[in-house]
């Protein structure tokens, strides 16, 4: 487990996250999560255009200052440092776009792959925010405190994920 | 230093830990995700009942000797599911979920910055609709946990899902092996490990 190897067992990874639920409920007082962040961001770049925007209170509670909110937009800032440190590390090269979307796909356009991403990223957050988390807050998190609502969330989740990836996308 | 600034710092220095155990360990790669949603690569599930197992210990912990209180979400069924299926549509055809599109951008995947923007845009789509979501589907519910249902306390439950998850973890890693789903450029894609490869000599 050196930091520049180029791959870790998921198992050593995985204890390496779910150790940050320390840091996160002693520090924050919250559990790990990262779709709010789209919010704290996406709404204060879209309020600059439409001020109105920002006078909705959901809206309202994830732009304001606070600890918590800009504690999460510096947490995904961060995976981007983290991850391309990693990568540096190990020396790992990579294509702009990886070679299993040419299968997936059945096209080896970036646009098509860009257009793709795109929705894909705006489905992704419109539902997590209906769902009032991903793959962390309902994940990770929701899941290692026993919540119901969060387990029903991730069934849901790997149900949609399971579906979309068989009938629309090539097998890779 | 205010505990903006706090939470700034050790968001970034969380972060930082976060997006280097996703990169290590390939689950941020689009064919590892994909590949787990087409039921061939099992590597995300790895990572992410191990995640999972080592929280609820953590809180075991944390919550039972009262260090900390937990922040369960509320348990909201219709958009869980509603939402749940949406998100993970998105997903699939993302290759990566909210927190690993960050990750794909730091090693350099350039669709992973069309997520990104289509993530953003979905983000305030849903703030704008949100008034009126929250009346016609999400509602208000429980914060629910399945230890109240059993009437048990928390740590005990905790500890009962972490034994739970490595007895599965276990049974799964026997029946497929972490480092046969790592891929030839461990990226979890098999194309060029399933062509006859002439420069590697054969392994036995």
């Amino acid at each position: 487990m050196s930091p520049f190897d180029k791959a870790w067992s998921p198992y050593a990874a995985g204890i390496l996250i779910g150790l940050l639920q320390i840091p996160a409920f002693l520090l924050i007082e919250t559990a790990l999560g990262a779709s709010s962040s789209y919010v704290t961001v996406g709404a204060a770049i879209a309020g600059l255009v439409d001020p109105s925007l920002l006078r909705i209170d959901y809206v309202a509670r994830h732009v304001a200052e606070n600890a918590k909110n800009l504690w999460q937009v510096a947490l995904v800032i961060g995976i981007a440092l983290g991850a391309f440190a990693s990568m540096k590390l190990s020396g790992a090269v990579r294509a702009p776009v990886s070679p299993i979307w040419a299968k997936a796909l059945g096209s080896s356009s970036p646009r098509l792959r860009y257009a793709v991403a795109f929705v894909a990223g705006f489905l992704m957050l419109f539902g997590a925010r209906i769902a009032d988390g991903c793959t962390s807050g309902h994940g990770l998190s929701g899941m290692a405190q026993l919540s119901v609502g969060s387990t029903v969330a991730v069934v849901a989740m790997f149900a949609g994920g399971i579906a979309t990836a068989s009938l629309l996308l090539r097998r890779i | 230093m205010s505990s903006v600034a706090v939470g700034m710092l050790s968001g970034v220095l969380m972060g930082i830990v976060f997006g280097f155990a996703l990169e290590k360990s390939r689950v941020f790669e689009p064919g590892m995700i994909v590949g787990q949603m087409q039921l061939r690569n099992w590597i995300m599930l790895k990572v992410f009942l191990t995640a999972v197992a080592t929280g609820a210990v953590v809180l075991a912990f944390l919550n039972g000797f009262g260090f900390v209180k937990l922040q369960p979400k509320a348990a909201l069924y219709a958009a869980d599911v509603v939402g749940g299926l949406i998100l993970g549509a998105g997903i699939a055809l993302a290759g990566a979920c909210p927190g690993t599109t960050l990750a794909q951008i730091g090693v350099g995947y350039r669709d992973a910055i069309f997520t990104l923007f289509g993530g953003l845009a979905g983000a305030v789509a849903f703030s704008y609709a949100q008034p009126w979501l929250a009346r016609s589907l999400i509602g208000t519910g429980p914060k629910l946990l399945f230890t109240d249902l059993a009437g048990m306390a928390y740590w005990q439950g905790a500890v009962a899902l972490a034994a739970v998850i490595v007895v599965i973890l276990a049974l799964i890693e026997r029946a497929r092996p972490w480092r046969k789903d790592l891929g030839a450029d461990v990226d979890g894609d098999f194309a060029e490990s399933a062509q006859p490869s002439h420069r590697l000599a054969p392994a036995e």
